[in-house]
């Protein structure tokens, strides 16, 4: 590699030099910026991406820091603050990719502040678009920029991010260091690790589940007649026919001013509520022992074809309906469930953000709100931030710190309950929490339904190029609901699929499913 | 002690040791260094780079960079998809650039003459114009809600019933809200080149066919087309080139979707490169774009343009 890159200067040298002796004129000065920028061009852009070091030297003094913090009975934050202190050098700023948006108040009004408030350290927060916090990072490791020292992923994107070497592995960190891998629930444990290595502290629970207004559930006339026209009882739906069920029954009621409910099913977004539900049909993504996709199989067919028909009676043009949207519904009144979604908006609904939220509509539901697991029992894990070093930051222990810092039992319980912060619990000490749960009536409930919907969780695919199959499911899904036959457009998703597959390599792909296979909340059947 | 005296056609030696043309020569690129410097690296470096990437299979899951020789154009060729957002760009431009030019010149010829308030219309007329793209995507988009947009509010008082098309959820209203939107933009730049062609014509030549008995509609057909055709034919070749490029309009409307049925042509690029990281493929099909875009321009540049009569 030294003697290509001495190989190419050395070119370049005499062709700069060439340059600059040649008579100036016009026909000389394009070819040479031609040939400069060509040799430039093939002698500069085609770095092989090398993996991250193995073994990372930690600082003694820290690590001895950390301990002593520990064995003095110090909390794991605590431990990690006595560690950033201790390093020397200690960075002055530590560059931090975040989702932009709400997620950004997080790093910029609470975190960062506190510590740098504690270690001295300043946290820069680089706020991105979540469609393009995958883009940027990767586009900074080819740059080879090192301008970033701790990036945000979601469990879907490691694989990719692993094979660019983006991120140092944390095995090292976490033997010396020793974060509360414990105390995390296990779905979101078993997240953190690829291929036998753990790559980022996982840092945001997302398992969607239902929404339901208790209200109109409990009233004795909707319950009358619902029994009346079902010969059974209004409660939460345990499975999908049950709900289309009371939502067209909430939605006749309606007048066309208020809907049985709403999903997100707007392109980009609608992927995950097919990939939950086709799973907990049986569906498969793949056949295991060609990769052949699977997606037109009976569970698809049915599950699109239900998901299609259940539009019907949602609010008309929930096809471009996204997060915002069902929100925005919801807040005001319109719907009667929600069929599934991100857990903030529970504490939305409630009413405890209106100071921080301007933009989050006033809540009329407030007290009126029940939790449920997803129908048929199996929620999805849709997203969810992690947080991890990068392997070109050259301050790689203080990143670590920082994440260490930021995910420990102690802070992370104030970070899930931030009414504006958008994380989401994801340790077990966080579904325990007695201040969490008082924090409204229903709180508790809330709780439990997400420790219940995150035991039984379903997760994103985890897979090399999956954001390409999620983006052709995405497809396959919005065609059909655009009028495409259910079975060509999942047809043509298991094109999609296995033009991926082809691409990458079959046996590769093979084997990295077979990782995700060997994942808890994979499939269920 | 000697003195050397130079002879003529020898350079004259400065006492520091360059000559005349020679510091001429440096100073001369010393003043043309900045801007070269920014041409290799803005300009030509991408250009280049990109030409060789697309010769390359270059995926985010591989660590490997082979030289593929002209697979990526083959790809391309087979690529139904590719030619999809081909077909969904040039429906949009061949309709929107259309009615720009026939709104552009119904105006322009409206505001040709003098009238009051004409210097405050012009720059009222020139606004969408100014206005940032994503900026226009995401008022449109609004506009075009099929529950609380003002347009289907519209529809149904000319209806007289309630009016409810979800616009942005199927392909044909899609594209056709692309256009709109496009259309609503675009038209004043229209406008104002006509305009300022239009303008331009001699007004001794309207004199003439009016003292000839020349009617307007003569008179338009006979000396305003005629005398603006090279305008026409520049702001038609500026227009459409730049509507090839829509992008904003898709990201905000549809994201492609529904299924890939309104992709554009950048918007694909923007796909395969900057979401897939799928960058030889993308370098490929960005290429294919170049070349047909050049041969069209050219083709068009030498019908239209050079056969206009000075």
């Amino acid at each position: 590699m030294a003697d290509r890159d001495s190989g190419h200067e050395a070119v370049n040298r005499e062709r700069l030099a060439q340059f600059v002796r040649s008579r100036i004129s016009r026909r000389s000065v394009l070819k040479s910026t031609a040939g400069l920028a060509a040799a430039g061009a093939v002698g500069g852009s085609f770095v092989p991406i090398r993996r991250a070091a193995a073994a990372p030297r930690l600082s003694p003094a820290s690590v001895a820091a950390a301990r002593l913090a520990l064995q003095q009975g110090a909390d794991s934050a605590a431990a990690a603050v006595a560690a950033a202190n201790a390093l020397d050098p200690k960075p002055e700023v530590l560059n931090v990719v975040w989702e932009d948006g709400l997620q950004l108040e997080d790093p910029t009004n609470f975190f960062g502040p506190r510590w740098e408030e504690l270690t001295g350290i300043r946290v820069n927060p680089i706020g991105k678009p979540f469609t393009e916090l995958f883009s940027s990072q990767v586009a900074e490791k080819l740059g080879g920029t090192g301008a970033y020292d701790v990036l945000t992923l979601v469990p879907a994107w490691t694989a990719d991010f692993v094979a660019q070497g983006l991120m140092e592995p944390l095995g090292p960190y976490i033997e010396q260091y020793q974060p509360d891998l414990d105390d995390y629930h296990p779905l979101y444990r078993e997240l953190m690790n690829y291929s036998g290595e753990i790559y980022g502290l996982f840092d945001d629970g997302d398992t969607i589940i239902l929404y339901y207004r208790t209200d109109l559930f409990e009233d004795a006339a909707n319950k009358e007649a619902f029994q009346a026209q079902h010969g059974r009882d209004l409660a939460p739906p345990t499975t999908w026919e049950e709900y289309d069920q009371i939502q067209a029954f909430f939605t006749e009621q309606g007048g066309g001013e208020t809907w049985g409910g709403a999903s997100q099913r707007a392109p980009g977004q609608v992927y995950g509520w097919f990939s939950e539900e086709f799973r907990n049909r049986g569906g498969r993504f793949f056949d295991e022992a060609t990769m052949d996709a699977t997606l037109a199989s009976d569970a698809g067919i049915e599950t699109l074809t239900r998901m299609v028909a259940s539009n019907r009676t949602m609010p008309p043009g929930v096809e471009t309906w996204g997060f915002v949207e069902v929100l925005t519904a919801w807040m005001s009144g319109q719907l009667a469930m929600i069929g599934g979604t991100w857990p903030p908006i529970a504490r939305w609904s409630e009413g405890t953000t209106a100071e921080q939220l301007a933009w989050v509509p006033e809540t009329t539901v407030a007290g009126n709100v029940g939790y449920s697991v997803m129908p048929l029992g199996h929620s999805l894990h849709n997203s969810g931030f992690s947080l991890a070093v990068s392997a070109d930051s050259p301050s790689k222990e203080a990143a670590y710190l920082l994440i260490h810092w930021l995910t420990s039992p102690e802070i992370s319980l104030q970070r899930v309950m931030l009414p504006y912060a958008l994380r989401d619990p994801y340790r077990l000490s966080h579904y325990a929490s007695e201040e969490y749960r008082s924090r409204w009536a229903t709180a508790g409930a809330y709780l439990d339904t997400l420790k219940s919907a995150a035991d039984g969780a379903l997760i994103d695919l985890v897979l090399p190029g999956s954001a390409e199959y999620q983006t052709a499911m995405d497809q396959a899904v919005t065609a059909a609901q655009a009028g495409t036959p259910v079975e060509q457009a999942l047809a043509e998703g298991n094109a999609a699929f296995d033009a991926v597959s082809d691409r990458i390599g079959r046996e590769a792909q093979k084997a990295a499913y077979a990782q995700f296979l060997a994942l808890k909340g994979s499939y269920y059947s | 002690m000697t003195t050397s005296i130079p002879l003529e056609g020898q350079p004259v030696v400065s006492p520091r040791g360059l000559g005349w043309s020679a510091r001429r020569r440096r100073d001369g690129w010393l003043m043309v260094a900045p801007a070269v410097l920014l041409i290799l690296a803005l300009g030509v470096y991408p250009l280049i780079s990109s030409l060789v990437l697309s010769f390359r299979r270059w995926d985010l899951q591989s660590h490997e960079t082979p030289f593929i020789g002209i697979a990526n154009y083959a790809e391309a060729v087979a690529d139904a998809r590719h030619w999809g957002s081909w077909a969904n760009t040039l429906a949009i431009v061949v309709s929107a650039v259309s009615l720009e030019l026939l709104l552009g010149f119904g105006l322009a010829l409206l505001l040709l003459g003098d009238f009051r308030g004409k210097r405050l219309l012009l720059p009222l007329l020139m606004l969408p114009v100014m206005m940032v793209p994503v900026v226009v995507g995401l008022t449109w988009r609004m506009l075009w809600d099929n529950q609380y947009g003002p347009i289907n509010h519209l529809l149904g008082l000319v209806a007289g019933r309630d009016v409810n098309i979800v616009w942005l959820a199927h392909r044909d209203t899609a594209l056709a809200a692309m256009v709109v939107t496009d259309v609503w933009q675009w038209t004043p730049f229209m406008l104002l080149v006509l305009l300022a062609g239009l303008t331009g014509v001699n007004p001794e030549l309207y004199e003439a066919a009016s003292l000839d008995g020349a009617g307007w509609w003569a008179s338009l057909r006979d000396i305003s087309l005629p005398g603006i055709a090279p305008v026409v034919a520049v702001a038609v070749l500026f227009r459409a080139l730049d509507a090839f490029k829509l992008f904003d309009l898709v990201f905000m409307f549809t994201q492609g979707g529904p299924g890939t049925s309104t992709e554009s042509i950048s918007w694909y690029i923007y796909q395969l490169g900057f979401r897939f990281f799928r960058l030889g493929y993308a370098s490929a099909v960005s290429y294919v774009a170049v070349v047909i875009l050049t041969v069209v321009a050219t083709v068009y540049v030498a019908r239209f343009l050079r056969e206009i009569p000075e």
